[in-house]
């Protein structure tokens, strides 16, 4: 079947099969290999991406589901290069260690400040709850979150 | 032969562009067609093959008009497709009808409310579901539709058993109906999970309740996790009817509401254990609700 | 301590930038034209006979181009000794475990493959199982290998001292029986290998291997090929914390197999159900515990006998259990002790290795029943901690434990005095003890962990460091980050001793074909190994570097140094060139020349040995006093961890922020086996195989989190480093049970203590819902 999105501000036209996820087509027509798949039935968070401004699951959404939708993946987040300023932060702090989940957390936290430019710490875990992280503890990952709001917010 | 699935298994897409076409696709189709509205627990369902493989996906967010929240004087209706996100944020909900909302709120994670439905969670009828004792003790209905005409469902009528409601093949719920609340009445969704987050209910307990003069003028108490289908208690609601709700008396509704459990022995908490919380947080839920006054 | 230009400082890691913008590849990442997509068809009995495999109908789907079974692997099998080489990549004859493999698909999609595996027709008899270690060890119980017809799989008998004559002079003796969880290591990334058995005879792999080389090994033998056809490229590596992943799983193989029969690449992708059921997890083991005490406890002996629950084969299980009872003698005094261990066989999944390996069992029991006897005694815990603990040896003299342990460096006593300085310890007295329902509590406990972890084999690492004509820096190891910043903390070395600016270091992962061998990501031990041939091939490089200087300055080597890319005199330090331009001089000197550091490690070249349990098992060890508060509902049992404050003797710490982020992700993970995870088992299904069940904790369940660096510069490790994160990691369990009593009354001497538990041992003690 014919599928018509927009992923990182690119238009695509594409040719899907019906049972395909958001994930396959990213990650296995698209290339965009950013999302991750953890454990494919949208508990862990890892293959989180924007559709339309809201965080997702791409692992148990179908591809289908994305007719003229606006994606944003991983990829799309810095510009040229520059990273955008919660990618800074979790730089700066070091709000990572394997890798596999900051895909997925670094996304959940943009769809977080942008509707809640100053989250207390509470806030923050709340909004991070659908993001499994096994590496952190998430405390660094919280302070990095803290970090971000203040860079967003200038 | 065990295979652990990764991809889901081949399957139609279907499309429709009105509430028409929708009822006309399925009702050729019995037992072939499942109906998607957030996926979110029809996906991983079917991927695990959970369920029967469909041979077609039925997408209903094509139907325009069913993701509306619209309120009005004698209460509140919730299209089909409304998500938990949209009904957990919404602040008239959350005044008025306090359960629903802090249950929509306590359900997964923001990736799933966003895309998850609260018409869905109703439909999955699971036991443990946190919106189903919400809706109860609000004393919500459902409407079904289907060719042969539209129907309505009290939610206390509709569920059959563990993942199974009165909903026929050639059916879809396109609406839950929240009646107007009494002026006053105040209510409260307990939730308890061993983590604080993205968990399952091992108990759910919902109260809605009215004081008059410190008499209990109106309540209604219900438990999900706890017995096949989400149930409402009402010899425990009796127990407080037309009574002033004292330590005492929560204590003995409370102590009432766990005779009308049957909750399984599972790996996710013993019988006994289930047993225990719906008192403990019955008791807890009526205090919250009725102050426990002398 | 030395002022140091890197080590030390908050650099950012050298794989943040990308990994934040999604651009770090991970195995399942990688694909090759023509590639093929391979599945694993299971069995769905715990223990049974394989009496025929019919693969038939699958074969003739259209998509199939190969199915193999246990047979084409002609007898191989593989695990840790050479007397214990009891499993097999498929199942031949018997499974015994449930979803152990038993064919394997390579079809052109994935979907085609999965449902390919529904059509291979396996005939099994079912055979009695056994899944209760201490049921397995009974007379006439199943026999789940030939070869241990008593079901023991390893078993150590080993006596320090005077056990006898200490116990019954001591002034109390106590008997518990504990017993640790069945948890997993829960890394995020399900394991996936891709693979290409190209037809002249290579082999080339791109695998989630925390230790490649471990693979290497296990394919050359498994396909008969030399090493040097062997090539494993290094992904990014989305969390180890052992076993799975320093091992191979039943995908790793069938990809290989599938692509020799095939001519093709295929590629596996683990299901995280499937990792949860079929992969390698934490020994579950029940230890009865017997302490002695003086009447100002101070110990006088211990004996342990630990019963591992091993699953259906052998594995790393021997390691396992040597490092569960050889390091009861640390962090206190002990004089006599003994250890009595079997592994036992059952028909669960196989055991194996986790972060805290070993030491995480012994230290909750010994550590819960001290404080069991404190509180007998009526001895303040700490003052009993602080009588009992092992002081900061002179680094010259060193310490030897009873059973032949030995370390330079222990900060014990101050992580003692820090943690209980802290206010999360010092006011706990004034902060809520009582809200409503809750009831808080705060807990102290103490422990150790082994830097610079050997076991059998080769052990030793390896480095290039290969200086460019621009400056800019080459390091190549054999070392793995899996996650925890070695990465980071190899590249701040390689700058620190060649006077580089760390920006400059290029740090290049593994590929068998190119790169070092080395042992693995295992036992907190790539910092010292690794570290140490970094820091020597850095000293190697820079000696080439300075000749090269001394040359175009007409002085003598030993009068330059180079410091923060900047090349100088000594005796003169405006007199200067900048790494860069030293470099280019170095390369083009004369006819021109190649600067190439080289070095390996040489800590810790010492056997261990398994039958007397002596031996160091570490270069180093670090020591750990943690605290925690938490938040008790007396009627639903519901916990709310707080606060960790964890004071942490890490020798130094070369990176802090890794260091930090280490001790907190390993104390969370030790608060979850304490409290959240385990798995639900009967009759070897495992009940609760998926995230929603399987009970890792989230954002909202992580405490506040408060990192005390100890330091001791301890002489065996690169510029005084010890380890992080397996300390903790064992310290968290015990220190949350000891809060959970604070705030209960309860001793809890079964992980993990869920709100179940705590509200029946409320009810039992009459306090529940009064």
């Amino acid at each position: 079947m014919n599928l018509h999105c927009r992923v990182n501000e690119k238009e695509y036209d594409l040719e899907i099969k019906p049972h395909m996820t958001l994930l396959d087509l990213l990650r296995e027509e698209l290339g965009l290999t950013g999302a991750k798949e953890g454990c494919g039935e949208g508990e862990c968070g890892a293959c989180t991406v924007i559709m339309d401004g809201k965080a997702v699951n791409a692992c148990i959404v179908l591809a289908a589901e994305a007719e003229g939708k606006e994606i944003l993946t991983i990829e799309g987040l810095a510009r040229e290069g520059t990273l955008h300023p919660i990618q800074e932060a979790f730089v700066e702090i070091g709000g990572l260690q394997c890798g596999f989940c900051t895909p997925g957390m670094v996304l959940s936290t943009k769809v977080l400040l942008d509707d809640n430019p100053n989250p207390t710490e509470e806030e923050i875990k709340k909004g991070l709850e659908g993001n499994f992280c096994r590496c952190t503890g998430y405390t660094k990952i919280i302070e990095s979150v803290k970090v971000a709001a203040d860079k967003v917010r200038g | 032969m065990k295979t652990f699935y990764r991809r889901l298994p081949k399957f139609e897409y279907l499309r429709p562009g009105s509430m028409e076409e929708a009822l006309a696709l399925i009702s050729g189709k019995e037992g072939s067609v499942k109906l998607l509205a957030g996926g979110t627990d029809l996906i991983p369902q079917v991927k695990k093959r959970e369920v029967p493989v469909p041979a077609f996906v039925l997408d209903m967010k094509s139907i325009p008009g069913l993701g509306n929240i619209t309120h009005h004087h004698n209460g509140l209706s919730i299209g089909a497709l409304a998500t938990i996100q949209a009904v957990g944020a919404d602040p008239v909900i959350n005044e008025r009808f306090a359960p629903l909302s802090q249950a929509a709120l306590q359900m997964a994670s923001p990736q799933v409310r966003n895309r998850g439905t609260i018409a869905g969670n109703i439909c999955n009828a699971v036991p443990s579901a946190d919106s189903a004792p919400a809706l109860l003790a609000l004393g919500a209905e459902v409407k079904l539709e289907s060719r042969r005409g539209a129907r309505r469902v009290p939610l206390d009528q509709f569920f059959t058993g563990p993942r199974t409601t009165v909903i026929k093949e050639d059916e879809l719920l396109t609406e839950i109906i929240v009646p107007a609340q009494e002026p006053g009445s105040r209510g409260v969704y307990l939730k308890l999970s061993p983590r604080h987050s993205m968990d399952l209910a091992v108990v759910g307990v919902a109260v809605m309740g009215t004081m008059e003069n410190g008499i209990c003028k109106e309540v209604k108490i219900a438990l999900g996790a706890v017995a096949p289908t989400p149930i409402r208690a009402p010899m425990a609601e009796a127990l407080l009817r037309g009574n002033r709700p004292t330590p005492e008396l929560i204590d003995e509704a409370a102590r009432n509401a766990l005779t009308q459990c049957n909750p399984i022995d599972d790996h996710r908490a013993s019988r006994e254990y289930r047993c225990d919380m719906v008192y403990a947080m019955t008791r807890r839920a009526l205090t919250r609700i009725f102050g426990g006054t002398r | 301590m030395e002022e140091y230009s890197v080590i030390g400082k908050r650099v950012p890691r050298i794989d943040a930038k990308e990994k934040v913008m999604g651009e770090a590849k991970y195995a399942a990442d990688y694909s090759l034209p023509g590639m093929l997509w391979a599945k694993v068809a299971r069995s769905p009995y715990a223990h049974a006979k394989i009496l025929n495999i019919d693969t038939s109908k699958a074969e003739k789907l259209p998509g199939v181009k190969a199915v193999i079974t246990g047979k084409d692997f002609n007898g191989w099998t593989w695990g840790f000794m050479a007397t214990t080489r009891d499993e097999s990549p498929l199942a031949v004859d018997k499974v015994r475990y449930m979803y152990e493999g038993v064919a394997a698909v390579a079809a052109v999609d994935e979907e085609t493959a999965e449902e390919a595996c529904s059509l291979i027709k396996v005939d099994y008899e079912e055979l009695p199982g056994v899944f209760d270690p201490e049921e397995a060890i009974k007379e006439g119980a199943p026999v789940i290998h030939a070869y241990r017809a008593n079901n023991v799989s390893v078993e150590y008998h080993w006596d320090f001292g005077d056990v006898d004559k200490a116990f019954a002079d001591s002034y109390i003796v106590r008997e518990d029986r504990f017993e640790t969880g069945k948890v997993v290591t829960g890394f995020l990334e399900p394991p996936a290998s891709l693979a290409y058995y190209d037809p002249s005879g290579n082999i080339t792999v791109w695998a989630a291997k925390q230790s490649p080389y471990f693979h290497y090994r296990h394919l050359a033998g498994c396909f008969g090929l030399p090493l040097s056809k062997i090539r494993i490229i290094q992904p990014f590596i989305g969390g180890g914390f052992g076993g799975t992943k320093n091992d191979s799983v039943a995908g790793d193989f069938c990809v290989v197999m599938l692509s020799k029969k095939t001519g093709r690449p295929v590629k596996y992708v683990y299901t995280m159900e499937e990792v949860l059921t079929t992969c390698r997890r934490r020994h579950n083991m029940i230890i009865y515990n017997k302490m002695g005490m003086t009447k100002d406890g101070i110990l006088t002996a211990i004996e342990s006998r630990v019963i591992g629950n091993g699953g259906g084969y052998t594995a790393i299980g021997p390691l396992t259990m040597f490092l569960t009872g050889y390091a009861t003698t640390l962090p206190y005094k002990l004089p006599n002790y003994r250890y009595d261990a079997w592994r036992v066989f059952t028909n669960n999944p196989v055991s194996a290795a986790m972060r805290g390996h070993g030491f995480t069992h012994t230290r909750f029991a010994c550590d819960i029943q001290m404080h069991m006897i404190a509180e007998e005694l009526g001895i303040d815990p700490v003052e009993m901690r602080i009588r009992n603990a092992i002081d900061n040896p002179k680094p010259a003299d060193g310490y030897s434990t009873i059973n032949g342990i030995k370390f330079k460096t222990c900060g014990l006593m101050e992580t003692i005095k820090a943690a209980t300085e802290d206010p999360l310890w010092a006011d706990r007295d004034k902060m809520v003890k009582q809200e409503g329902p809750v009831s808080y509590g705060v807990g102290i406990t103490g422990t150790t962990y082994q830097g610079g972890a050997r076991q059998l084999g080769h052990q030793s690492c390896g480095a290039i460091v290969r200086i460019c004509e621009d400056g800019t820096i080459n390091l190549i190891t054999g070392a793995t980050d899996c996650g925890q910043g070695s990465d980071t903390v190899l590249a701040m070395i390689a700058a620190e001793v060649l006077g580089a600016k760390y920006e400059d270091i290029s740090f290049k992962r593994v590929d068998t074909a190119y790169t070092p061998v080395d042992p693995g990501s295992y036992g907190s031990r790539v910092t010292v190994f690794a570290g140490q041939a970094v820091e020597r091939a850095s000293r190697d490089a820079k000696r080439q570097l300075l000749e090269a200087a001394g040359k175009a300055w007409n002085v003598k080597p030993e009068e330059i140094d180079i410091r923060e890319g900047f090349a100088f005199l000594k005796d003169k330090p405006e007199k200067r060139m900048s790494f860069e331009k030293l470099a280019k001089i170095a390369s083009y000197e004369g006819a021109g020349a190649v600067i190439l550091g080289t070095g390996y490690s040489s800590y810790g070249v010492e056997e261990l040995d398994f039958s007397t349990g002596t031996g160091n098992g570490g270069t180093s060890f670090s020591f750990t006093t943690q605290t925690t508060r938490l938040g008790v509902d007396m009627e639903t049992g519901k916990i709310d961890v707080t606060d960790f404050t964890i004071a942490h003797d890490a020798g130094v710490p070369l990176h802090p922020v890794s260091v930090e982020g280490q001790n907190e992700g390993g104390a969370v993970q030790g608060l979850s086996q304490a409290i959240y995870e385990g798995f639900i088992m009967e009759n070897g299904r495992t009940h609760n195989s998926t995230f929603l069940d399987y009970k890792m904790p989230r954002s909202t369940d992580a405490p506040r989190i408060k990192v005390i660096d100890i330091i001791t510069d301890d002489p065996d490790g690169p510029f005084g480093a010890k380890e992080a994160s397996e300390g903790s990691h064992v310290s968290a369990p015990p220190s949350v049970v000891d809060a959970l009593h604070d705030a209960t009354g309860i001793w809890f001497k079964e992980l993990p203590v869920t709100p179940e538990k705590i509200v029946k041992a409320l009810k039992d003690a009459g306090k529940w819902m009064k």
